[in-house]
C-alpha cells in the first residue's frame, strides 16, 4: 500500500517538486494482448491462418508500443490562488506537470472534507486549473490529486497521487455596522464622542466665551440672544479597548450552524467594526483548561491575528500571543484585558464555570456584554401513539418534554442572574445582522462600570 | 457578504460538461460491440458450448456499454453512513468498474467465430470491427478525441494489411491434403506478424 505525496505548494517562480511514477499497462493495452493472444490461440488450435491474421492488428500495435518513452519522474507544481480564505469563497489551485514528454496528462481532484468543488473535479493538459469552495472553517487540506500520464500510444499509463496542501479557512464574518460604545472612555484619540469636551466635530454644547477661545467657534446666534459672547463646544472624540470573548467550551448544534460556528463568525463580525471605528480589539478564548489570548491591537492586520488566534486556540495552539493554563480569568496578563475594557461575550452559556468565570470578570468591574449564540435545543423523541388509546403520547416522550423545559428552565435562569448582575445578553440567531439584537446597547453609550448612573 | 480577497477569475483549462463528441464516441463503441457479437453469431450454430459463448459475449458487451454510460456518475469517499439502497447501488458500480468486461467479450466473439465453418473474409471484417471496437471503447473511457489515435494510423494500416493477408492465406487451396498443410500456412501466417511485429518499432520511432 502506497500512501500519497504530499504536494507543497510553490511560489509563482519556484519549481514543482519531483515524483516517481508508477508505469504499468493500461486496460487498452490488456485487451489488446487478450485479443491478440486468443487469436493466436485459436489459430494454432484449429489450424486455421485467418486468425492469426485478427490477431495481427492488435500484437503489431502493443508490439509498435513498447518503443514509446515513458519518463520515470516528473515535476509536478500547485499553486492554489490564495492560503486563506473565508467560509463559502471561491478558491483556485493550479497545476503543473513538467517532464511529462510526449505524454497525455489527465487529472483528477478528489476534494477533501468540507471542500465544495466548483464545477468539474478532472481535465486534460499539461496545467489546469481546479475552482473550489470550503464550506467551514479550520485548516482544510485541499484534497488529494490523481495524475494519469498515458504514452502517445495509449497503452501504458503512469500514475501518481499527491496530496494538495492545506487551506487556511476563516469563518465568515456576519454583519455588524454600528458598535456598542462605553459611557467613559480612555483617554486616547478616537471616532467615539466622549461625554468630555473636547477638539471633536460633534456638538456639545454652548458657553461663555472665556479669553483665549478662538474666535471661529463663537456662536453668534446665541450670543445675540443672550448679549454676551458664547461660544460651542465639541465632545471629544476617543477610542476604546475591546476584547472579545470567545467561549470554545461548548459547540452544539448542527455542523455548519453549530454554537462554536456562530461564536466564531460573531466574533470576527464585532472584530471588524470595532477596528473599522479605530478602536483596539483583542481576543481571548476560553475552552477547557486553558485560555487563549491575543492582545487589543489596532489596524486592518488586527482581524486576520484575531481569526488566527481563535483558530489556533480551537486547534489546541498557543496562536500568535500566548496561553495560560487553567480556566481563571486571574492569570491573564493586564495586556489581554486592559482595565476599562468592554468585553463583548459569544456564547451559548452552557458551560457552568464559564458562566462563573462572566460572574467574577462582572464583580471585577469589567463592562461586559453577552451574545447568546445557542442555536439548539435538546432532541425530543417525536410523539408515539400510547397502547392504551388514541391521540395519546408516550411516557419516554413526556419525560423528553419534561427534561427540555426544565433545560430551558435553567438557562433562562442563567440568563436571568446575569442580567441581574448587570450584564446584557442579547440572543442572535446566526443568520440575520449583529446589529439588529444589539441595537438597544449602540443607540446610546452602555453605562461602564464604576461609573454613575 | 462581505469578502476581503477578490474574485476568482476561472482559468482556460476548465473541463465543460459532457460533450457531443464524447457521447458518440460512447454510441460508437457500444454499436460496434453489438455489431460484432450479431455478425459472429449469425448464422447461429449449436455446437461447441456456442450458447455460453454467445452469452459470455452478451454479457461482456452489455457490461461494458453499461460501465462507458455510467461512468461520470460520482462515487462517495465516505460510504459508512449511507443508507442501504444507495450501498448496494454504490457497490453494483464498484463491480461494474472492476469486472473485464471488454475481455470476456473479445474470448467470447472469437470463441463464437471459430464454431462456424472456415469464413476467412467474415473473420477478417469481424477482427477489423473487433478492433474499431476496443479504440472506440478506450477513447469513450479516457475521455479523448480521435485525433489522439493518428500516431498509429501507420501501424494500423500494417494491421489491416496484414489481416488481409491472413484472410487471403485462408481462403488458398492447401498445398496437399493432411493437416501438415494448414499447419504449414499458420506458421507462415504466424511468422509473418512475428517479422511484421519486430521490424515495426523501428518504423515507429522514426515518426
Amino acid at each position: 500500500m502506497s500512501f500519497p505525496s504530499t504536494l507543497n505548494g510553490p511560489g509563482r517562480d519556484e519549481p514543482g517538486q519531483e515524483f516517481s511514477l508508477q508505469w504499468r499497462s493500461s486496460r487498452h493495452a490488456r485487451r489488446l494482448l487478450t485479443l491478440g493472444l486468443a487469436a493466436l490461440f485459436i489459430a494454432t488450435v484449429a489450424r486455421r491462418p485467418e486468425f492469426a491474421g485478427l490477431a495481427a492488428p492488435a500484437l503489431l500495435l502493443l508490439a509498435a508500443g513498447r518503443s514509446q518513452h515513458r519518463p520515470p519522474r516528473v515535476s509536478l507544481g500547485a499553486r492554489p490562488t490564495t492560503r486563506r480564505a473565508f467560509e463559502g469563497e471561491l478558491v483556485a489551485i493550479d497545476v503543473l506537470i513538467e517532464g511529462q514528454g510526449g505524454c497525455s496528462v489527465r487529472w483528477i481532484l478528489h476534494p477533501g472534507h468540507e471542500i465544495e468543488p466548483v464545477g468539474p473535479t478532472a481535465a486534460d493538459g499539461p496545467q489546469a486549473r481546479f475552482t473550489f469552495s470550503p464550506q467551514r472553517w479550520g485548516r482544510r487540506p485541499i484534497g488529494t490529486l490523481d495524475v494519469v500520464l498515458r504514452d502517445r500510444w495509449r497503452l501504458a499509463e503512469g500514475h501518481l497521487t499527491v496530496n494538495l496542501p492545506t487551506l487556511d479557512c476563516y469563518p465568515a464574518p456576519a454583519q455588524q455596522r454600528t458598535q456598542v460604545v462605553l459611557s467613559r472612555l480612555p483617554n486616547r484619540l478616537g471616532e467615539h464622542a466622549a461625554r468630555t469636551f473636547g477638539e471633536g466635530i460633534e456638538f456639545a454644547g454652548v458657553r461663555e466665551y472665556v479669553p483665549g477661545d478662538r474666535q471661529r467657534s463663537i456662536n453668534w446666534p446665541a450670543s445675540t440672544r443672550r448679549g454676551r459672547l458664547q461660544v460651542n463646544t465639541f465632545a471629544a472624540e476617543r477610542s476604546q479597548d475591546v476584547v472579545l470573548l470567545v467561549d470554545g467550551t461548548s459547540d452544539v448544534g448542527e455542523p455548519g450552524s453549530s454554537a462554536l460556528d456562530l461564536a466564531l463568525r460573531g466574533a470576527a463580525a464585532a472584530a471588524r467594526a470595532y477596528l473599522d471605528a479605530r478602536d483596539r480589539v483583542g481576543v481571548i478564548t476560553y475552552r477547557w483548561g486553558a485560555v487563549g489570548w491575543l492582545g487589543p491591537g489596532l489596524g486592518r492586520r488586527q482581524v486576520y491575528r484575531i481569526i488566527d488566534a481563535m483558530l489556533a486556540s480551537e486547534r489546541g495552539g498557543a496562536g500568535p500571543a500566548g496561553v495560560a493554563s487553567g480556566t481563571s480569568m486571574h492569570r491573564l496578563p493586564r495586556a489581554a484585558l486592559p482595565p476599562g475594557a468592554l468585553v463583548v461575550v459569544f456564547s451559548p452559556l452552557l458551560d457552568q464555570r464559564f458562566v462563573e468565570t462572566l460572574r467574577d470578570m462582572r464583580e471585577r468591574g469589567f463592562t461586559m456584554l453577552v451574545v447568546d449564540v445557542l442555536n439548539a435545543d435538546p432532541p425530543v423523541r417525536l410523539r408515539m401513539p400510547s397502547r392504551g388509546g388514541l391521540g395519546g403520547s408516550s411516557p419516554r416522550a413526556n419525560t423528553d418534554r419534561m427534561a427540555r423545559r426544565i433545560w430551558q428552565m435553567e438557562q433562562e435562569a442563567i440568563r436571568f442572574s446575569l442580567r441581574e448582575l448587570g450584564v446584557p445578553v442579547v440572543r442572535w440567531d446566526g443568520i440575520s445582522s449583529l446589529d439588529l439584537p444589539l441595537a438597544r446597547y449602540t443607540r446610546r453609550p452602555l453605562i461602564a462600570s464604576g461609573s454613575r448612573r | 457578504m462581505t469578502r476581503f480577497l477578490g474574485p476568482v477569475r476561472l482559468g482556460p483549462f476548465v473541463i465543460g460538461p459532457v460533450d457531443t463528441r464524447a457521447a458518440a464516441i460512447r454510441a460508437a463503441a457500444i454499436l460496434l460491440g453489438a455489431g460484432c457479437v450479431v455478425w459472429a453469431t449469425v448464422p447461429p450454430v449449436h455446437k461447441g458450448l456456442a450458447n455460453l459463448a454467445l452469452i459470455l459475449a452478451i454479457c461482456g458487451v452489455a457490461g461494458g456499454a453499461l460501465r462507458l454510460i455510467l461512468a461520470g456518475v460520482p462515487v462517495p469517499e465516505d460510504a459508512f453512513l449511507l443508507p442501504a439502497p444507495t450501498q448496494v447501488w454504490l457497490r453494483f458500480l464498484g463491480i461494474l468498474r472492476q469486472v473485464p468486461w471488454e475481455e470476456g467479450a473479445v474470448i467470447g466473439l472469437v470463441w463464437l467465430e471459430v464454431l462456424h465453418p472456415s469464413r476467412p473474409w467474415h473473420t477478417a471484417i469481424l477482427g477489423a470491427a473487433l478492433v474499431a471496437y476496443l479504440l472506440a471503447t478506450h477513447l469513450a473511457e479516457s475521455n479523448a478525441g480521435p485525433g489522439t489515435l493518428r500516431p498509429q494510423v501507420r501501424v494500423l494500416a500494417v494491421g489491416a494489411g496484414l489481416l488481409a493477408l491472413g484472410a487471403g492465406a485462408g481462403m488458398l487451396p492447401a498445398t496437399g491434403p493432411g493437416a501438415g498443410a494448414a499447419l504449414l500456412r499458420l506458421v507462415a501466417a504466424v511468422a509473418l506478424i512475428a517479422a511484421a511485429a519486430l521490424v515495426l518499432p523501428y518504423v515507429a520511432r522514426r515518426e
